[in-house]
C-alpha cells in the first residue's frame, strides 16, 4: 500500500469517525431527553430494567425482526425485564417528547429508570442482551 | 399536510443505492480514482433519467433475490427521492469535473458531501434532498407538488402511520 493510499485511508477514517461522533452526540441527546421524560411512561418505576420499544403497525422490519428479537429477550429474562411497547401512531405525543424520529427505536432503561442505551433501527436480540448485561445491578 | 395518493416505495432499494454510492465514493477517494466518482455520477444520472435508484439493478437482481436485503415497502412519495438522487448527481458531476480539472480539494469535498448526505439517509433515515424538495413544494414551485406523508417530518423516512 503506497503512502498516499494509506494517508487517504486515514483521512477517510477520520471523516467517518467524525460522522460517527456526530451520531453518538445525537444519541446522547436522545438519552438525555429520555431520562427527563421517563415519568411520561411510569407513575412509579418498575424497579427492573425496561425496554421501551417504539413501533408502528405498518413497520415491516418491526414485525419481521425487531418484534421477534424483543420476544426472544423477553422469554429469556421473563419477569426480570419489563417491555413497554408504544405504537407511535397512537401516541405521537410520546414519540415526540422522547425524540423518536424513526421506527423501530428501542430505549433500554436500568432499574433506576435511567435511559442507558438507545438503538435507532433494528437491533438484534444478542445486542439487546449485551446492553442489558452492562447494567451493574442486573444479573442475566 | 394535504390528503394525497401515496405510492409504495421500497426503502430497501433506496438504502442499497445509498450504500453503493457511499462505498464507491470512499473507494474512489482512498485510491484517488476520479473515474470511479464519475462512474457513480453516471449511474446516479441514469437513475434520475429512468426515475429509479441508480443501483437498483444490483438490489433487484442480486441483493433481494439472495435475501441479503429485505424489501421495506412504505407508503411514500417517490418524487422527492428522485429529486434527492438528481441533486446527488449534480454534486457528483460537479465533483468529478473538478477532479478531472485538477481541483482535488473542491472535487473531493463535493464527493464527501454526497457521502455524508447519503450516510445520513441510509443510517439516520433523513433524506436532505427530500427535505429540500418539500421545502420547494411549500414555496409552490412548479414541479414540486407533493407534500410529506401525513404526520411525517419533511425528509424523514415515513413510519407508515406517522409520528
Amino acid at each position: 500500500m503506497s503512502n498516499e493510499i494509506l494517508l487517504r485511508s486515514i483521512f477517510a477514517l477520520a471523516i467517518i469517525g467524525a460522522g460517527l461522533f456526530a451520531y453518538w452526540l445525537v444519541n446522547q441527546r436522545l438519552l438525555v431527553k429520555a431520562r427527563s421524560n421517563v415519568f411520561t411512561l411510569f407513575s412509579k418505576l418498575p424497579n427492573k430494567p425496561v425496554i421501551v420499544y417504539f413501533t408502528t403497525p405498518d413497520c415491516a422490519p418491526c414485525k419481521t425482526v425487531q418484534r421477534p428479537a424483543i420476544n426472544r429477550v423477553s422469554q429469556l429474562l421473563g419477569e426480570k425485564l419489563e417491555i413497554v411497547e408504544i405504537d407511535a401512531t397512537q401516541r405521537p405525543d410520546l414519540a415526540k417528547i422522547w425524540g423518536v424520529m424513526s421506527v423501530p427505536t428501542t430505549f433500554l432503561l436500568d432499574a433506576r429508570g435511567e435511559a442507558r442505551f438507545v438503538n435507532n433501527g433494528v437491533t438484534r436480540a444478542e445486542k439487546l442482551m449485551e446492553q442489558l448485561d452492562t447494567f451493574s445491578d442486573f444479573v442475566i | 399536510m394535504s390528503s394525497q395518493t401515496l405510492q409504495k416505495v421500497d426503502h430497501a432499494a433506496l438504502k442499497a443505492n445509498q450504500l453503493f454510492i457511499i462505498s464507491l465514493n470512499i473507494l474512489a477517494f482512498i485510491f484517488d480514482q476520479p473515474w470511479l466518482a464519475a462512474f457513480v455520477a453516471l449511474v446516479m444520472g441514469l437513475g434520475s433519467a429512468f426515475k429509479v435508484p441508480g443501483f437498483l439493478p444490483i438490489y433487484k437482481n442480486i441483493l433481494k433475490p439472495r435475501g441479503w436485503m429485505k424489501p421495506d415497502i412504505l407508503d411514500d412519495n417517490p418524487e422527492p427521492h428522485r429529486f434527492a438522487q438528481f441533486l446527488g448527481f449534480i454534486f457528483m458531476t460537479a465533483g468529478s469535473t473538478a477532479l478531472f480539472l485538477g481541483s482535488a480539494v473542491l472535487g473531493w469535498t463535493l464527493v464527501w458531501i454526497v457521502v455524508a448526505l447519503a450516510s445520513l439517509n441510509a443510517f439516520g433515515g433523513f433524506c436532505v434532498g427530500c427535505a429540500v424538495y418539500y421545502w420547494l413544494a411549500r414555496l409552490n414551485l412548479p414541479g414540486f407538488g407533493k407534500q410529506p406523508p401525513s404526520g411525517t417530518f419533511p425528509g424523514m423516512k415515513p413510519k407508515a402511520g406517522s409520528v
